[in-house]
């Protein structure tokens, strides 16, 4: 089990993930959708991101003197600085600076939240596993995975909220039927990433039965599959229903859309602990 | 279609057990040491001698001795990422020294450790 710093890291990880996934994605499916009242909860997710960028990285600082003195220690944060750890923390801040800007000029600053959401999306590609591998085929695997997966949280709440009232739910029915047309590029470019890299990490089916690092990713693979379901549901069957102006569909729009919420919390928290607890399989 | 909850938190937390009873065991990073991990030397050295594999700056480098508290190991004279390290240890008699440290790889990396030996 981690000790407390350990535990501090995957849950910053977590706030991390949840923070610049959901503000990026937002952006984009404003973007693409055209999207109305997603600015302050863009905003919120994206100063979630901000606070917890800057926790990971001073966490990494208590890990260097194994006590809290080091996340405040000068020295320290200065060697993390100069690391690519330091890279990944300055597009962090770079990004979501330039999102929350963007969502503070108003509808006009749309565009620079996106390019700014991106830029924190692409910080990840800085560090971590596949980082280490200096692969640019992974990298782009990595940026393609992250950019469907924030599209694909940043659709749900803008989503749900337009099932809540009758009046929207015409609007709610054709923004589920074209991000349903969307996912059908998405969705596999998404899997098809995961797979690449799950295989370049971890290399053979006896790594993935018998470390720690593939029984998580198993683990990881199994909720997402729950996720498809619920996906496959919301476009199969509701947003048909709904398109239909069918009430009951809205209902169980909105129901499934809480219920993939709460799967990809769990997804997200898997995540962070494979990127800061477990070791890749050799 | 969907899993009923306990069935899915069955599934989550027997997925969450077979994580950690795997562990996480990480590889050391470390060549050598001198003296060796688990080594028995019968005078106490004036020196611990770090060989890493790569390049790494060391950040915190502690001492505990029998019933002493843990001594802050002396780490000035070393700048920049390097891979062998040469720190001063102040002797406290016979008995068991167990040294940790902590460090950051050039790559970002957290990386630690401990060693033991023993001078009779």
């Amino acid at each position: 089990m981690p000790d407390v710093w350990g535990v501090a890291a995957i849950a910053a990880k977590f706030a991390l993930y949840l923070g610049v996934l959901t503000a990026a994605g937002t952006v984009i499916a404003a973007l693409m959708f055209r999207l109305k009242d997603y600015r302050g909860f863009a905003l919120s997710f994206g100063m979630l991101g901000l606070f917890a960028a800057i926790i990971v990285f001073s966490l990494r600082g208590a890990n260097l003197t194994g006590d809290a003195s080091g996340m405040t220690d000068p020295e320290m944060l200065g060697l993390l600085w100069s690391t690519p750890v330091g890279t990944a923390l300055m597009y962090r801040l770079v990004g979501l600076g330039l999102l929350i800007f963007g969502l503070l000029v108003g509808h006009r600053g749309l565009c620079l939240a996106v390019v700014g959401g991106v830029i924190a999306i692409w910080s990840f590609d800085h560090i971590g596993h596949v980082a280490g591998r200096d692969t640019k085929l992974l990298d782009v695997a990595l940026t393609v995975h992250l950019i469907a997966v924030a599209l694909w949280i940043g659709v749900l709440t803008p989503l749900k909220r337009l099932t809540s009232s009758q009046q929207t739910w015409p609007e709610a029915a054709d923004i589920g039927h074209r991000f349903g047309l969307l996912a059908a590029i998405t969705v596999p470019l998404l899997i098809a990433a995961g797979a690449y890299m799950s295989y370049r990490l971890v290399g053979s089916f006896t790594a993935l039965i018998n470390t720690g690092y593939g029984r998580a990713l198993i683990l990881k693979v199994a909720l997402v599959a729950g996720l498809l379901a619920l996906a496959a549901a919301n476009k199969l069957r509701f947003i048909p229903r709904l398109r239909a102006n069918d009430h009951t569909a809205a209902v169980h729009l909105a129901k499934s859309i809480s219920l993939e919420w709460l799967v990809i919390l769990g997804v997200l928290g898997i995540t962070a602990v494979l990127t800061s607890n477990l070791t890749l399989p050799t | 279609m969907a899993m009923k909850g306990p069935t899915m938190k069955k599934l989550i937390l027997a997925g969450l057990i077979g994580i950690w009873a795997s562990g996480a065991a990480a590889h050391s990073p470390l060549e050598s040491t001198t003296p060796a991990n688990e080594a028995v030397v019968t005078e106490v050295p004036s020196e611990v001698l770090f060989d890493f594999k790569g390049d790494i700056r060391l950040t915190r480098v502690t001492m505990t001795h029998a019933d002493h508290d843990g001594v802050k190991m002396d780490l000035t004279g070393h700048d920049g990422f390097i891979a062998d390290y040469t720190i001063p240890l102040e002797g406290m008699g016979d008995g068991v020294y167990v040294i940790d440290w902590r460090g950051l790889g050039a790559d970002g990396h957290a990386l630690n450790g401990t060693f033991s030996f023993t001078v009779e």
